[in-house]
């Protein structure tokens, strides 16, 4: 029970702000006599999908001596082809609006049914090496279908696997775990993340613009935004020599996220321009201090915090969130 | 917590509500404006983005300015004790100073500087005693786990934050496994704290935070307990690591391993029907966690089939049951069984959703392909996009 809340339906029906029926229901939910278990059913659902899929790529690693190349190939496209099967019959028509999902398993059936199809796809070009040693081609695949899939079905989840396949296929890695962008050559990864970046960028800002799943826009803009900030980033604190270009580069581009997303009134845009500037500007203040043992660098540091501290305060008392 | 603190907490607890009826339409807007003006909250509260942010940028200023301090008075060991000490004393000022005005107390900021200034004053306290007074390293742990416990009790209670709860019945816990009968003593007031913690829950004297640190307490106590009679936890010792390094260790007697195996399947199941039967969802998704974790315990002793089948078999399980109990609750009447249902009710779903993305990605994104591996020749590749990533 939310006592508060309890109390302030109580007095809000005696002073007819509320119906009677309205803090009737209110009144239930508030003494948790009518209480949702949606979250629990979505995360059952999200661990089951995980459970699965792990069990069938155990499986293949497994036993795919003892079944044969065929079955294990043609077993998961059968179920990759249910699950799409049933995604098909149960979809509600096309739109390039925002489209509800017809019930709560239908995000989580999408999901498997694709996470089998690029399992499928990612077995058939191990066994069958059908791309030669340009194997990593299957993730454009893996990826463009996502990206359809996204689309067609109308599911973020699904847009942000497109795009972290589409990055993985360039060798970059969206993961905050590892806390790189992925194994190669630093510059050429930078590069592609660069690219990448900008180029999801502007697919955020056409959606909206063309009204074409605007929606979607978060999700390209963050996947965007991490991309291309991370890269200049690491170019700041990973390069030897030039790190003062990618510093400038950095300080432009997160200054330009921060102007627009400030006019856009999205908050989260302007943190990563934030933290990906006080970041950069890091190496600037250390940079001098390399080879001295000295507090001033740190000194500098907090004054730099103080400074962002203010800017926070004061973008966020003018920004109008949406 | 002071009071006028609460009074802003219970108004903002009307107001979310109000936002949650007006999301669903529930309400209209003149009368969601109504409510917001019924129930003033003069604190400014921003979004989690800005929080976070906010408490980011604290944590860097109090650490840079601790570094740069440390290294311009290059201080020996009982200088880095004062130095700790006068930092834990200002953060916990700065906090009651951001506390007192509704312009800051919800900013993150307070959070920040309360989370340093306890630390600080723990790992100060820590290096005096080692350091300082040489008290035994055994001595100096059960006295850290005791401050431990009772600063970050303060804390909470003060400043209304169920993080510092958690803390503090972490320490409480580990310094009660430092005794020789640790494990009778997690079973017995674990059972305890929950019991007692859980008649707080809705209790109207208590603020809204107080309560929700009642709740952090109440799991708390269910988490011990359980880890008392895992049979996993029996069979590693993994309490009686915790005590002291001096302390004997008994064998436990093969009944007990009996009466173990028996509680690891039961008491998930009794917290279970504890969630069920008082309609309490954090305490459900305390049992759906703790039969998991049962059931792993089981696959650890007992192979009943090869892990692929496990898997493979509990995740269908998993989705039928979630889709069997959505489709009952959907076609019963009133789309409810004993006041539960499978509307989302006021909850904003569309940013459950949205955070959704994060952990559905951070699971199933195939890894990148390295350009090394260019010259793949049929069994070098990777499994990857379903959540796994086997190498052949």
């Amino acid at each position: 029970m939310n006592p508060d809340v309890v109390s302030a339906i109580a007095l809000l029906r005696r002073d007819n702000v509320l119906g009677n029926a309205q803090a009737t229901l209110f009144d239930r939910v508030a003494r948790r006599r009518l209480v949702s278990v949606r979250f629990e059913i979505r995360a059952l659902l999200y661990a089951g999908v995980l459970l699965l899929t792990s069990g069938v790529a155990l499986l293949v690693k497994e036993h795919r001596q003892d079944i044969g190349p065929w079955a294990i190939a043609g077993g998961i496209a059968l179920a990759a082809a249910a699950c799409l099967v049933w995604m098909i019959r149960k979809a509600a028509p096309f739109s390039w609006g925002e489209v509800p999902s017809p019930n709560v398993a239908f995000d989580y059936v999408l999901l498997l049914g694709l996470l089998l199809f690029a399992s499928d796809l990612a077995y058939v070009e191990v066994e069958f090496a059908l791309l030669g040693p340009r194997w990593p081609h299957h993730l454009l695949v893996v990826g463009v279908v996502y990206l359809l899939g996204a689309y067609l079905w109308d599911s973020r989840t699904i847009l942000g696997l497109a795009l972290t396949t589409l990055a993985a296929w360039r060798g970059v890695s969206i993961s905050l775990i590892h806390g790189s962008l992925g194994a190669g050559d630093a510059g050429n990864l930078r590069a592609s993340a660069v690219v990448l970046g900008a180029l999801y960028v502007a697919a955020a800002a056409l959606s909206v613009r063309l009204q074409r799943k605007a929606h979607f826009e978060e999700v390209f803009a963050n996947a965007g935004l991490l991309l291309l900030l991370s890269a200049l980033v690491s170019g700041v604190l990973g390069s030897e020599l030039n790190w003062g270009v990618w510093l400038a580069a950095l300080l432009v581009a997160a200054g330009l996220v921060m102007w627009l997303s400030f006019r856009l009134g999205r908050s989260l845009y302007f943190a990563q321009g934030v933290v990906a500037v006080y970041v950069g500007l890091l190496r600037l203040l250390f940079e001098p201090f390399r080879y001295h043992v000295t507090g001033l660098p740190f000194f500098l540091a907090a004054l730099l915090g103080l400074g962002v501290l203010v800017l926070i305060l004061a973008a966020h008392r003018r920004m109008r969130e949406r | 917590m002071r009071p006028e603190s609460v009074t802003w907490e219970r108004a903002a607890e009307v107001r979310e509500a109000a936002q949650g009826w007006r999301r669903v339409e529930a309400i209209d807007a003149p009368t969601e404006q109504a409510i917001r003006e019924a129930y003033p909250d003069p604190c400014i509260t921003p979004s989690a983005v800005w929080r976070v942010l906010t408490a980011g940028m604290v944590t860097a200023v109090f650490l840079c300015t601790f570094g740069a301090l440390l290294l311009a008075f290059r201080t020996d060991q009982l200088g880095l004790q004062v130095l700790m000490l006068l930092f834990a004393g200002a953060s916990l000022v700065a906090t009651e100073v951001l506390e007192v005005s509704p312009q800051s107390a919800r900013r993150g900021a307070a959070g920040a500087t309360a989370f340093w200034g306890i630390l600080f004053l723990l790992v100060g306290f820590s290096l005096f005693l080692l350091d300082t007074v040489r008290v035994r390293y055994d001595d100096a742990i059960d006295a850290v786990l005791i401050a431990s416990l009772l600063a970050w009790a303060v804390g909470s209670w003060r400043w209304g934050s169920p993080l510092f709860a958690a803390l503090s019945a972490i320490s409480f816990f580990l310094f009660l496994g430092r005794f020789p009968y640790g494990r009778v003593l997690w079973g017995l007031i674990g059972a305890v704290l929950a019991g007692l913690a859980a008649r707080w829950l809705d209790e109207a004297s208590w603020a809204p935070s107080h309560r929700r640190g009642a709740a952090i307490l109440v799991v708390a106590g269910i988490l011990a307990a359980y880890a008392v009679v895992n049979t996993y936890s029996f069979d590693a010792r993994v309490l009686e690591d915790l005590g002291r390094s001096a302390a004997a260790r008994v064998a436990p007697s093969p009944s007990l391993f009996v009466f173990a195996a028996l509680a690891t399947a039961v008491v998930p199941l009794v917290v279970l029907m504890w969630g069920v039967r008082s309609r309490r969802t954090f305490v459900l998704d305390t049992g759906v966690v703790l039969l998991a974790l049962s059931l792993v315990t089981l696959r650890h002793y007992v192979h009943l089939a090869p892990l692929w089948v496990i898997l493979t078999l509990s995740g269908a399980a998993l989705v039928v049951l979630a889709l069997a109990v959505e489709r009952a609750l959907r076609r019963a009447p009133g789309g409810e069984i004993a006041g539960i249902t499978a509307d989302p009710l006021f909850a904003d779903e569309r940013q459950q959703r949205a955070l959704q993305i994060v952990p559905v990605v951070a699971a199933f994104t195939a890894p990148a392909a390295a350009p090394e591996e260019k010259g793949f020749a049929g069994g070098g590749g990777r499994f990857g996009g379903g959540g796994a990533e086997e190498k052949f």
